[in-house]
């Protein structure tokens, strides 16, 4: 295969499992998010990827060869760091032609290769500074130019936002976006930001407890969830344990509600968990009482200006609901409130 | 409104100024002390180096160059240039040893960092005499140095290993190589582990890391650990006495030869201060030379 392929790998720290059992394909020149909470294994799998850490198990393979084995400085991938890890005692250009020093290129070669990413990066004549004269975001975009600057196969990016400030951070996801589209290189960025992994990738790979647990199209994740933890982790959800009735049809208490599809393995009266999206939720008047529609009591209302959050109690379930203020009937904590939840929007997860 | 605001404002200044006279006042003391302690001293060293020297180990004050044209003679400055170059072999030889050192004790287990530092801590308990003599001990001609040596075949006939150039070198290296680990223990224990793993990523093999990266980065550390090490041997007196030739005495032995079996305190005191000028040149020229780089990077 033409790209990084990676195949069962398993890495323990002691007792611990880090990263179990990994299987990902990355086609050459995929942007890819390595997402999930803090300790899932995400910069483990990437250090592995990186040469920095050897797996126990499994393999990886760059374009169909097996580079397992092969230490971080033959490999050759370039890497920028949370810490950004820039060399204090080198100037902004010495800094970018660490690795061309190495490939011994030539002053001439060297200088114009530092111009040539400087301004990639937009950070031209600046090739004298001190790293220590630079602001966050010009460090920032020092470290990509850095490891941009030999070439390399693929592009690692452990965190490397998690420094700046809301705004500059947006700046620069875009500015690496288009940066990686312009380059056509394989990137794999480890974020535990789901709103910078969803803006910025091709394919998601949701990871949890060392397994990818869902991996796939932004989109088809946020509306088609694999499972309760990246029904969780991916946007908010509303989860609600049910019992199966038939392929479309399961019991929540005392409600009867049609969903989608139950997942081919539950049975007819087995557990599981209805999972649907507080955007997905109307709340209507009784008069208006269809199909799939739970009465719940309103606990709180959060009015936001752009959306009204209501907090509801469902059957001693909290629910979240949000709604347009143009919808919102304007009812108060104490309220009974009755709402539809459509078929459609309405997943079966494991229990 | 304007009334109240000029009322605060002198009330806003005191608290810093009572502050300020609270700090001079606690400095003060150690100031003092400071003063009296280094000072007092230098200068009686310095008015004794320009005395007059008498027969029968006298001296009456004066304010002649006498001792000072002493120095000049190539006798004492053979011994001098050897007293700092010991000093500096034994600053490079120290740093290069407990740097890697430092480096492999601050990436260990959290429990190993501190069994080895407190095992260093404890080696400084040892005085240097207890040191020397023991170093007498282990390579003397029956020592177990010796018996290990012919034993592996790298020794055909025994005989002690002292008194030798070898001996004093590697007694004043064993002297300072805990203080130096501890001394740079804190600045290496600091460096960013992404540092290195960032080069090696950029195609640089660890010893290359090490030598162009994590060295460069420490720099600043590493030169004030050679200072110490310079400082403090190149007075040594003890090590090379015991365990040298007469032709490996350093100027601390001199110094006391020229004070105990000649009685010749001002040349003595003369000798001492020239080794203090020599010492804060440099001092001077290491920090002309720190600057200089510093002005380069």
């Amino acid at each position: 295969m033409f790209g990084l392929e990676i195949t069962g790998v398993t890495k323990a720290f002691g007792a611990h499992k880090a990263v179990d059992d990994v299987s990902l394909a990355i086609p050459q020149g995929e942007f890819v998010c390595f997402l999930g909470p803090s300790g899932c294994g995400k910069t483990t799998l990437m250090r592995m990827i990186a040469g920095l850490e050897t797996p126990g198990q499994g393999t990886i393979a760059l374009n169909g060869k097996d580079i397992t084995r092969q230490p971080a400085n033959v490999r050759k991938f370039g890497m920028v760091f949370q810490s950004l890890a820039l060399f204090p005692h080198l100037t902004v250009g010495e800094n970018i032609a660490f690795s061309l020093r190495l490939q011994g290129k030539d002053a001439r070669q060297r200088k114009a290769r530092i111009e040539e990413l400087l301004t990639l990066v937009r950070l031209p004549d600046m090739e004298k500074r001190a790293v220590s004269q630079l602001s966050g975001g010009q460090r920032q975009r020092v470290a990509i130019a850095r490891a941009l600057a030999q070439e390399p196969p693929v592009f690692l990016l452990d965190e490397p936002f998690s420094a700046l400030d809301a705004k500059l951070r947006e700046e620069m996801q875009i500015e690496l976006r288009l940066l990686q589209k312009r380059l056509k290189i394989t990137t794999i960025l480890v974020t535990h930001d789901q709103r910078e992994a969803m803006s910025m990738a091709d394919t998601i790979a949701v990871m949890g407890e060392g397994r990818i647990q869902q991996h796939g199209g932004p989109l088809s994740i946020y509306r088609d969830p694999a499972n309760k933890f990246v029904a969780n982790f991916i946007g908010l959800s509303n989860l609600l344990p049910v019992e199966v009735l038939d392929k479309d049809t399961v019991r929540f208490g005392a409600n009867i509600l049609k969903v989608a599809s139950t997942p081919e393995a539950s049975r007819p009266s087995t557990l599981a968990t209805l999972s649907i999206r507080p955007e997905d939720i109307q709340i209507t008047s009784a008069d208006q009482a269809q199909d799939n529609t739970v009465a719940c009591k309103i606990t709180f209302v959060r009015d936001m200006g752009s959306s009204v959050e209501v907090h509801l109690d469902c059957e001693g379930r909290d629910l979240l609901s949000v709604v347009q203020p143009r919808d919102w009937t304007g009812a108060g904590a104490g309220d009974i409130a009755h709402l539809r939840l459509p078929q459609n929007q309405c997943r079966v997860l494991a229990a | 409104m304007t009334d109240v605001a000029a009322d605060t404002r002198p009330a806003e200044a005191d608290p810093a100024r009572t502050e300020r006279m609270v700090l001079t006042g606690l400095l003060a003391l150690p100031a003092l002390f400071l003063t009296v302690l280094s000072l007092v001293p230098l200068l009686l060293l310095l008015q004794l180096s320009v005395a007059h020297h008498d027969e029968g180990g006298l001296w009456r004050p004066s304010l002649e160059l006498t001792q000072y044209a002493k120095l000049l003679n190539p006798q004492f400055l053979k011994v001098a240039a050897f007293s700092i170059s010991l000093a500096i072999g034994t600053a490079i030889v120290s740093v290069a040893i407990a740097f890697p050192a430092a480096y492999f004790i601050s990436r260990m287990k959290r429990r190993a960092q501190v069994a080895w530092l407190v095992f260093l801590l404890s080696t400084l308990s040892l005085s240097e005499v207890l040191i020397v003599f023991s170093f007498q001990v282990l390579l003397s001609g029956a020592g177990a140095m010796v018996k290990t040596l012919m034993a592996l075949g790298l020794m055909s006939s025994a005989h002690s290993l002292y008194p030798s150039f070898g001996a004093v070198q590697a007694c004043l290296i064993y002297v300072v190589l805990p203080y130096i680990i501890l001394f740079l223990y804190p600045a290496v224990s600091q460096l960013d582990d992404d540092i290195p793993a960032a080069a090696s990523t950029m195609g640089a093999s660890p010893v290359w890391t090490f030598l162009t990266v994590t060295t460069p980065i420490v720099r600043g550390p590493l030169l004030s650990a050679g200072l110490l090490v310079v400082i403090w041997t190149v007075g040594t007196y003890l090590t090379p006495l015991v365990l040298g030739r007469p032709q490996n005495w350093t100027i601390g032995v001199q110094i006391s030869n020229a004070a105990m079996t000649t009685g010749d305190l001002p040349l003595a005191a003369a000798q001492a201060v020239a080794l203090v000028c020599a010492m804060v040149g440099l001092l001077g020229l290491t920090r002309w030379l720190s600057g200089q780089k510093d002005a380069q990077a």
